[in-house]
């Protein structure tokens, strides 16, 4: 069957759509949002983003990847938003493997070796 | 890691034997998944537990009975666990050092076989290889002892609350596990064959157990268990246990949902290949002989770790010897690894930290008339107002009458008895003396300043 991405912005859609396919392997990419032409106000999602995108072949047969935009740079910075008090998150990007410990934050993000090894790990 | 800092290309072979019971785990090895880090997790629930009741002298008010709940705590330090599994993974692959999940074995002169759990072989050849396979649980060899008792390999990711419990041993995997299973309110016994906590300070070790009695713990002395039998099926079941007293023909039985076999460990050294390669081990304990440079009697074979013969079985000795190793064979450095007055600290309910020589060897080693033993109770501040024992916690140091006085053992029972062994650890590699140690003004109050 391969894979598919789902698109959410902002936790409670992020929680739906988690929820929603559980039971198979889910990996999430948390980025900043987009301006008007795409680009994320978080540098370092935008080198991510692309490096990320070239392993998802990797992640196992009837796997989610959901690509979550946070929110704007205000909301990120507040300590207690519900992606810093829920899930943990210390930075975007953030690319885990959602009910697992497994995750690589930020600098990890660039490196398609460790993408690899999330994506492909048991 | 470290030998991937000097360029050299550089390969680990993990693999985990299934337990009898089929448990298995990540990168890591023992002190990670099945040893320091769960049992320190658990022994902290425990003091919690404890601080608890405390709590309320000191005015905090709660009406609810405080239950302890097995499965949050274990999936909370599994969780944990895996996140570091997870980080040496990522570590590994950040240095560019090869990791594969597989059992690895020497077939020939530089030559290992890795098999992993699919049964896939592969083949590798290095220059050099470096053991550091470490040990599992000894398990007693009576009917009903792989298929019905758990070890510490099993104890930390059990999927069910281990209920009424029996500990087999006094070592100090033993006293430590049966110490959190009571603190977090299990009905626990210890069933010693001889002497508690061998190699230990038996003046200490005394001392924990009657802590440990004291504070619900049964313990049932001079006794082995001949038959584990299964009464009832369940998570956990019901077992029957038979035991032999060591001194008379008495036999007893006793019910338990749980035995916990903790009686030692064994090196894994037997099933390496390390006789296809001429690796030398004492074949009585498995364990490796190495020179003071970790090299086995094969020159391009080092071991590390608690597979050696007559070191210490601790981690950051471990850690310690295999850092320096690489820097010596790479890094051009000269220093070896010291394992003279290494700390240690045994995590029971009240917590033993020591460094040195215990009293018995320091008389075996520098005559009796030859040392002093300076000691005394002490009575933590925290303990006063929730009226906790006044007369259990203890220190002791043990000094060299013959070279001014210096201490060579240092012993504390009490709490954080870790931490504050530690400062002493440093103070004793600079050979200081009773005097000095007079001298240094104490912190007051805390329970170092005795």
């Amino acid at each position: 069957m391969g894979w598919e991405e789902k698109q959410v912005r902002g936790y409670p859609e992020f929680v739906q759509t988690a929820q929603r396919y559980r039971g198979r392997p889910i990996f999430a990419l948390f980025c900043g949002d987009k301006d008007a032409e795409g680009r994320s106000w978080c540098p370092d999602c935008v080198t991510a983003e692309p490096v990320v995108r070239m392993e998802l072949h990797n992640m196992p047969d009837e796997s989610v990847f959901i690509y979550c935009l946070v929110g704007d740079r205000a909301y990120w910075k507040d300590p207690n938003n519900e992606f810093r008090k829920n899930l943990k998150l210390t930075g975007v990007p953030t690319l885990l493997k959602y009910g697992t410990p497994q995750k690589l934050v930020e600098e990890e993000c660039f490196k398609a070796e460790l993408v690899r090894m999330l994506f492909t790990e048991d | 890691q470290e030998a991937a800092k000097y360029e050299k290309k550089v390969m680990v072979l993990d693999f985990v034997t299934p337990t009898p019971l089929g448990n298995s785990w990540g990168l890591g090895g023992t002190c990670v998944n099945v040893g320091c880090i769960p049992k320190k997790l658990m022994h902290q629930a425990a003091l919690l537990g404890q601080a608890l009741q405390d709590s309320r002298k000191f005015g905090w008010q709660f009406t609810e009975e405080v239950k302890h709940n097995w499965m949050t705590m274990t999936e909370a330090v599994q969780n944990y666990i895996g996140s570091l599994n997870w980080g040496y993974r990522v570590a590994l692959r950040e240095k560019k050092v090869t990791y594969e999940n597989a059992y690895g074995e020497f077939v020939g002169p530089h030559t290992v076989k890795a098999t992993n759990k699919r049964g896939v072989e592969k083949l590798y050849t290095a220059e050099r290889f470096l053991i550091a396979t470490g040990e599992r649980p000894r398990y007693l060899g009576i009917p009903g002892d792989k298929e019905y008792c758990i070890s510490s390999d099993d104890l930390f990711s059990l999927p069910y609350c281990p209920g009424k419990t029996l500990v087999v041993g006094a070592s100090y995997v033993a006293l430590e596990c049966a110490g959190f299973l009571a603190g977090v309110g299990l009905d626990v016994t210890v069933m010693v064959r001889s002497i508690l906590l061998r190699g230990f300070d038996q003046d200490m070790a005394n001392k924990i157990g009657e802590y440990m009695e004291g504070h619900g713990v049964n313990f049932i002395r001079e006794f082995v268990p001949i038959k584990v039998e299964q009464i009832e099926e369940g998570t956990p079941g019901r077992l029957k246990v038979t035991a032999k007293s060591t001194k008379e023909n008495q036999i007893i039985e006793g019910e338990y949902n749980t035995v916990l076999l903790a009686i030692g460990r064994d090196a894994c050294t037997r099933k390496i290949g390390l006789d296809k390669v001429g690796v030398m081990i004492n074949e009585k304990t498995g364990k490796v002989p190495v020179n003071d440079e970790e090299q086995t009697n094969v020159p391009y074979i080092y071991a590390i770790g608690d597979i050696l013969q007559d070191k210490l079985e601790l981690t950051p000795v471990a850690i310690q010897a295999g850092r320096l190793l690489v820097q010596r064979l790479y890094g051009g450095a000269t220093r070896k690894c010291d394992y003279v007055n290494v700390p240690t600290t045994v995590f029971t309910p009240l917590e033993y930290g020591a460094c040195g020589y215990s009293e018995e060897s320091a008389v075996e080693k520098f005559g009796e008339e030859n040392i002093e033993v300076y000691h005394s109770h002490f009575w933590p501040l925290e303990w006063t107002v929730p009226s906790r024992d006044n007369n259990k916690c203890y220190a002791k140091i043990i000094c060299n009458i013959q070279d001014n006085e210096r201490v060579i053992g240092f012993h504390v029972l009490g709490p954080n008895a870790g931490e504050v062994t530690q400062g002493f650890a440093a103070a004793i590699k600079c050979g200081i003396t009773k005097e000095q140690l007079d001298d240094t003004i104490g912190i007051h109050p805390v329970c170092a300043e005795v």
